[in-house]
């Protein structure tokens, strides 16, 4: 699990472009790093090329945090061997 | 590279599905009646009233689908486009009007009966939005839409929302800017009674797709609609010759 963190938080820092280290787990990526919402449809985007989900757009409304991108993430992953 | 994205946005917002010509009478209103004498009345306050400029309007597509894209920075500037491109264009175009107008009575039915339109929410809800206005591009319509998402307090042009950028390159229709002038003076937010200020209405040259759809080969999509966008700004800004 701690490596789906990691991926995840690679792959946020690539499409917000901000340095991995500085994204902190609980903060609003949208108001603290000044990132467009609808980057968010870029971040799901990449979840779902990089796992396979199919990925509804509820979601987007959900993520706000790196926390949260990788608890949809997790939910989605674990719906999807069930 | 912008291909998984642009997948996606597509699956979000159903490009690829087919749409039904029903699905503009969701637009339509009982109250449409009434639109030849509300057009009757607002040429009159056009000419006369705000003696009323058109400037560009051969810019505009022959037919639809494209996208109008106009500043905002009154309740007067829709109805102020619809004057300015004429009975057969105003039938094909369908507006994007947002929940502030659509939410107050008076407004509302006024909004009926001059425009085929939807009530959107730019804040929380936007997905809906773009679906409706990807399927009117898709059955060869015209959508206007404020790529500012609301009206500007000071008459200067808000940040625009990267939405617009987004259904242009996932439709490839061509977007008009368009910069109308005079309206903030005339009838700014607050206030409900226009001033007779002359109002002029600027159509710039469309701008076309094919290079962005290209682009996102190589580049994050999100940021070909940024392009999209950002190029969007600087033409409408360029269309304002002093207000």
């Amino acid at each position: 699990m701690a490596e789906l963190e990691q991926e995840i938080r690679a792959l946020v820092s690539k499409i917000i472009k901000v340095e991995e280290s500085k994204i902190k787990p609980d903060v609003n990526i949208f108001t603290e790093y000044g990132v467009d919402s609808l980057l968010g449809v870029e971040i799901l985007a990449g979840l779902d090329k990089k796992y396979g989900l199919d990925i509804p757009e509820e979601k987007v409304r959900e993520i706000k945090t790196l926390n949260d991108i990788i608890r949809v993430a997790r939910e989605l992953i674990a719906k999807k061997g069930a | 590279m912008g291909e998984d994205t642009s997948q996606y946005w597509r699956k979000l917002l159903k490009v690829d599905e087919p749409v039904s010509e029903d699905f503009l009478k969701t637009f339509r209103s009982p109250l449409e009646i009434l639109r030849p004498l509300f057009y009757a009345a607002i040429n009159l306050l056009c000419r006369f009233y705000f003696r009323v400029s058109v400037v560009g309007i051969e810019n505009l597509p022959k037919d639809p689908p494209y996208i109008i894209a106009p500043n905002h920075a009154s309740a007067l500037d829709q109805t102020m486009v619809s004057y300015a491109i004429g009975k057969r264009r105003r039938n094909e175009m369908y507006t994007l009007a947002t929940k502030h107008f659509y939410d107050r009575p008076i407004v509302n039915i006024f909004i009926k009966i001059g425009a085929n339109a939807l009530r959107i929410d730019t804040v929380e809800d936007f997905f809906p939005a773009l679906r409706a206005a990807t399927k009117v591009l898709k059955l060869g319509r015209c959508v206007y839409i404020n790529p500012e998402g609301t009206r500007s307090e000071t008459g200067n042009l808000l940040p625009f929302r990267v939405g617009v950028g987004v259904l242009a390159v996932e439709t490839g229709v061509p977007v008009v800017p368009v910069y109308i002038e005079g309206t903030f003076r005339s009838m700014p937010p607050g206030k409900y009674f226009p001033k007779p200020v002359k109002i002029t209405v600027s159509f710039g040259k469309p701008i076309y797709m094919d290079d962005y759809i290209r682009g996102k080969r190589s580049e994050n999509a999100y940021y070909i609609y940024k392009e999209v966008t950002d190029e969007l700004f600087k033409r409408i800004g360029s269309l304002k010759v002093g207000d």
